[in-house]
């Protein structure tokens, strides 16, 4: 596991073709590890019906949604959670 | 919806029908026979050119349908020949 829980992460701005399980609304996005959930077999290739060996880390990443959304008008304690592989993560500076 | 803006969210309850079930219930028969797994069935989901104009489990039966043709377990053929088969039964010649 490359990262820790309270690291700060940023979600890689990429354009992938195929199946990934990353939501577009939250590439570039800046936030945390919330947890770390585990290593599982990489869903973008189990989709194509191959292994997904070697296993991924997952983690649940924290955002603020103020930093998700331009026009969003809630409190800025208001959180959104998502699970999101390593290989989608890289260290906030 | 699909990442772009959807509109409106119809938080109406609606009645599952039998067909909706019968999608669902295929779908854990060929996972447990190791035919079709979850991450394959988003994946052929999201490569549906009608996506937008399905329903949910419209785009259920229409992903499970490519998967089984590009995994050569049906022809679409045969899978249409057996359509107008039941439609007949069911609607008359």
């Amino acid at each position: 596991m490359t990262f820790e829980t309270g690291d700060r992460v940023r979600v890689l701005p990429a354009q992938k073709p195929g199946h990934v399980r990353t939501p577009g609304y939250l590439k570039g996005k800046a936030g945390w590890i919330e947890s770390v959930i585990g290593a599982f077999p990489n869903p973008e290739e189990l989709a194509y019906g191959l292994s997904g060996l070697p296993e991924r880390p997952l983690y649940r990443v924290g955002f603020r949604q103020i930093d998700l959304w331009d026009d969003y008008r809630g409190p800025a304690e208001d959180y959104l959670y998502a699970d999101i592989y390593e290989h989608w993560l890289e260290p906030e500076r | 919806m699909g990442g772009s803006p959807g509109g409106r969210i119809d938080r109406g309850q609606h009645e599952v029908e039998d067909w909706e079930r019968l999608a669902d219930a295929i779908n854990g028969a060929l996972g447990a026979k190791g035919l079709q797994s979850t991450d394959q069935h988003r994946r052929a989901i999201e490569s549906l050119a009608e996506y937008r104009d399905l329903s949910y489990y419209e785009r259920w039966v229409a992903a499970t349908e490519k998967l089984l043709v590009e995994k050569g377990v049906l022809t679409s053929d045969e899978i249409d020949e057996r359509a107008a088969e039941i439609d007949r039964r069911w609607n008359g010649p």
